[in-house]
């Protein structure tokens, strides 16, 4: 049985395609995303029996509408954790793009699609400078965005001399607080698109396969014909978009464009901004993303966030809450690789 | 003599893969043990095994007579098995004495490190390995050949009654070599029982005593003294025939028209008035030692360091050859690059995403849409002529053997239609057959038009594949010698250029 097995090792998956599939079965099982889906399923349905309120309609759409922004924020860094980088600057950079969205639609009264569209051109172009200044200067994007988190926030608060624009468009802002069927945010429906786009990016694209080729291994990349430096560069752009986006849904969500609305230095995007996609698997050295897994981990966490609080637990005891999270996540996922490893899975 | 390690019956599974089936093996103290078989046929796994990596699924080990049941690399350490490995173990910035006591030193993390005693106890393993360096130099300052020597050092220092030393010479000179034998032989006679593991067939029957052969993960032989057992006696248990030498006559294809033409080429990491050409189906080979500046020469070729003077001619050409994706798309240049792991290979990534990457660009429709099937289509007719032996083109690249890895950077080039095609150090730790497979592809590769730009350190590959041969030297070229396939001319003439280069510079 060895024999032939291994003599038909080079048949690429004709006779050993059935044990494949057991293989790729029980992969499925042990995978990030399955481990995600049992754990929503759980927590739902603890908060659900300890609190009846937590399926209310209200609730729910509380939920989706929150869940949406953490969501775009998680993937705004998972495009750049697929290069093996990181991005500080998510928050200071979806701020800058919503006060420029605000900015248009106060100061010209552009109606919201082109402003919308401006604000995202703002964190594409914001993006851009964070990805032009690593692959330029070499440093890692720990720093470069380090640096520029403070910069872009700093000059935005100069420009706005720290004020709200609250004139915004009153469809933009109805777009932000519109009920589909009395529970679904239509900002849900935003995310959802962005999500099936970017699975559509790594797995159907020549551009997104290269993002992880570069990310993987920049040499092996570079010498197999791929344009390094432009591919990175093409993910902080993206990432500025998708922190653009996020920034944009907090402005549709709240009617108004306001400069301490991700806290300062938009630092209280960050913690979002990890979770999701340390949850969701991405691996922190690049090369392999999962946008399912980012969605679901940056659903859990803010499923927990609403239904802790829902069960009237102190805010600060939330964040300890995440923080083990987010640790047992990660002691989880260790174990489940080394499992993988041991037994040649992956 | 008594057995002072013996395996007995091994069974090793992996889903989909049976590592090693009923493998036995017996150590005697004071012998090097030979473990031989091609790349895939279990002598890592077996190695794993036996230091607490992987646990066995069946089978028994005894060590100086007693159960041995390692359950970490730990134990294993502490029960005397030493491992040195084909890669790098050491911490590049650290000492040499910090390197050979790191074990030790974790052993007790808050104790303050006494460091002149550190650095006279290593004194003693460095003097007895004949290593020329200072304990408190750091490791990234020594050479390749005496980092070896540190990690031996190291191994030997934790009192290893058994050392394995998986392809120590991979990178080591001849006259390194010769040094490291005689302190392998020496230890021996001190009783050290050492286990060699080596695709160097000379080699092994230079210094060993007793050879075990694996074979598909089975026992081909068992323990038997190497004594009366010929390299083709060896070659037959390895891979079950005997080794074919090619005897392909020598060519001459500079009557075709020029592929590739360098001429007066500097660049900017240092290269000065270099000239070369490569016709139509030729191969040109680029002998030089270690930093002659060859690998750097493909990459300025490929477009990844700056071309300063002279022109570079494809197809009779001007080329404007700006980065390395110019040089893949456009003029379909390929770069099989020595480093596999580093530069060659992604090797989180799967063989079908690796083989793909050249051609994603090529293949994409309208807007950049590509899907897996449109890659599959492309590239499975090469991934199964090169013979890839993966379960599926799912399989993470990094889980293959070395040989199959270096298919699948082969096959990425072919794949691609590369009109030119570099190959650097091809056969660096591949198995005879394996090799012997990619001489006749890249034979064959020619005949069907590739030019071929081979670079090697072996001179007997050097002198069966290449038609022409560049000899490089400091970053220059000395000379070109045509190939007429007489091993012994052809070295000499290579090395007399080369030493023309250090008499004129002396």
């Amino acid at each position: 049985m060895i024999a032939s097995s291994r003599d038909s090792a080079s048949d690429i998956g004709d006779t050993q395609s059935e044990q494949f599939r057991t293989v790729a079965l029980l992969r499925f099982f042990l995978s990030n995303e399955f481990g995600l889906i049992v754990l929503v399923v759980i927590f739902a349905i603890i908060f659900s029996t300890l609190s009846p309120a937590f399926l209310s309609k209200f609730s729910l759409y509380a939920l989706g509408r929150t869940s949406a922004v953490n969501i775009m924020i998680g993937f705004s860094m998972m495009v750049v954790i697929l290069t093996g980088g990181l991005n500080l600057s998510v928050g200071a950079i979806g701020v800058s793009s919503a006060m420029f969205g605000g900015w248009l639609m106060q100061a010209f009264g552009l109606p919201w699609v082109p402003a919308v569209f401006g604000g995202l051109a703002m964190g594409a172009a914001l993006g851009a400078i964070n990805g032009i200044v690593i692959v330029q200067s070499g440093l890692h994007s720990f720093i470069i965005t380090l640096a520029t988190m403070s910069i872009f926030f700093g000059v935005m608060i100069f420009l706005t001399q720290a004020d709200s624009y609250r004139e915004i468009s009153p469809e933009f802002a109805g777009f932000g607080r519109m009920k589909i069927q009395g529970v679904v945010s239509p900002l849900l429906l935003v995310t959802i698109g962005v999500a099936v786009l970017l699975s559509g990016l790594f797995r159907l694209t020549s551009l997104g396969r290269e993002m992880l080729a570069a990310g993987a291994n920049p040499q092996a990349a570079e010498l197999s014909g791929i344009r390094v430096n432009r591919t990175i560069t093409l993910c902080h752009m993206l990432s500025g978009v998708l922190a653009g986006i996020a920034g944009m849904m907090l402005v549709a969500r709240t009617g108004a464009a306001i400069p301490s609305m991700a806290g300062q230095l938009g630092q209280d995007w960050l913690l979002p901004a990890f979770l999701g996609p340390v949850l969701g698997g991405t691996l922190l050295t690049g090369g392999r993303v999962s946008v399912l897994g980012t969605l679901l981990g940056s659903f859990l966490v803010t499923m927990l966030t609403s239904g802790l609080l829902l069960m009237q637990v102190g805010a600060f005891w939330i964040q300890t809450y995440l923080g083990l999270l987010l640790l047992t996540a990660v002691l989880i996922d260790l174990a489940r690789r080394r499992y993988l490893q041991r037994r040649k899975l992956v | 003599m008594r057995g002072v390690f013996n395996a007995q019956g091994v069974l090793k599974t992996f889903p989909g893969v049976t590592a090693l089936e009923d493998v036995s093996l017996t150590l005697t103290q004071g012998s090097i043990h030979a473990l031989l078989g091609e790349n895939g046929a279990g002598k890592s796994t077996l190695i794993k095994v036996m230091t607490g990596v992987y646990r066995p699924d069946a089978g028994s080990m005894t060590l100086a007579g007693a159960a041995y049941e390692p359950q970490n690399t730990h134990d294993a350490i502490a029960k005397g098995i030493g491992v040195v490995h084909q890669e790098r173990n050491l911490i590049p910035r650290f000492s040499v004495a910090e390197n050979i006591f790191l074990e030790l030193m974790a052993d007790q993390p808050l104790r303050r490190i006494d460091y002149p005693k550190l650095y006279r106890d290593a004194r003693r393993w460095l003097d007895m390995l004949e290593i020329d360096a200072d304990p408190a130099t750091p490791v990234e300052r020594l050479s390749v050949a005496r980092m070896q020597l540190v990690e031996i050092a190291k191994a030997l220092s934790l009192n290893s009654q058994i050392l394995m030393l998986d392809e120590p010479t991979a990178s080591l000179t001849p006259h390194e070599t010769d040094t490291l034998f005689g302190i392998l032989r020496r230890l021996r006679d001190d009783g050290v029982s050492l286990v060699f593991v080596s695709h160097k067939l000379e080699e092994v029957q230079e210094i060993c005593d007793s050879v075990t052969v694996l074979r598909d993960g089975r026992n081909a032989c068992e323990s038997r003294p190497l004594e009366g057992l010929g390299r083709q006696d060896i070659v037959r248990l390895m891979i079950g025939r005997s080794e074919m030498i090619p005897d392909w006559s020598a060519r001459d294809r500079t009557g075709d028209r020029p592929v590739l033409e360098l001429s007066g080429v500097s660049t900017g990491i240092g290269h000065s008035n270099i000239d070369l050409s490569i016709h139509k189906g030729e191969i040109v080979g680029v002998y030089g030692l270690v930093g002659a500046g060859r690998s750097e020469l493909a990459k300025a070729i490929l477009g990844k360091f700056e071309v300063t003077a002279g022109d570079v001619m494809v197809d009779g050409r001007r080329a404007d050859i700006r980065s390395v994706a110019d040089a893949v798309g456009r003029y379909r240049i390929g770069y099989v690059s020595e480093d596999r792991k580093g530069e060659g290979l992604i090797l989180i990534h799967s063989v079908l995403e690796n083989v793909g990457i050249p051609i994603w660009r090529r293949l994409a429709k309208l807007g950049g849409f590509l899907t897996k099937g449109h890659v599959r289509k492309q590239t499975e007719p090469y991934i199964r002529k090169l013979e890839v032996r993966t379960p599926s083109l799912e399989q993470n690249v990094g889980n293959l053997s070395g040989g199959n890895q270096q298919k699948v950077s082969v096959a990425k080039w072919l794949a691609a239609e590369a009109k030119i095609l570099i190959v650097d150090e091809p056969s660096i730790g591949i198995d005879i057959k394996t090799k012997a497979y990619l001489h006749e592809l890249i034979r064959e590769l020619s005949d069907a038009g590739t030019a071929l730009l081979l670079i090697t350190s072996d001179m007997p590959e050097m002198i069966a594949l290449a038609d022409r041969i560049v000899v490089m030297s400091d970053y220059r070229v000395m000379g070109e010698i045509v190939n007429n396939r007489d091993y012994r001319a052809m070295s000499e003439g290579i090395m007399g250029l080369i030493q023309d280069n250090e008499a004129s510079a002396a």
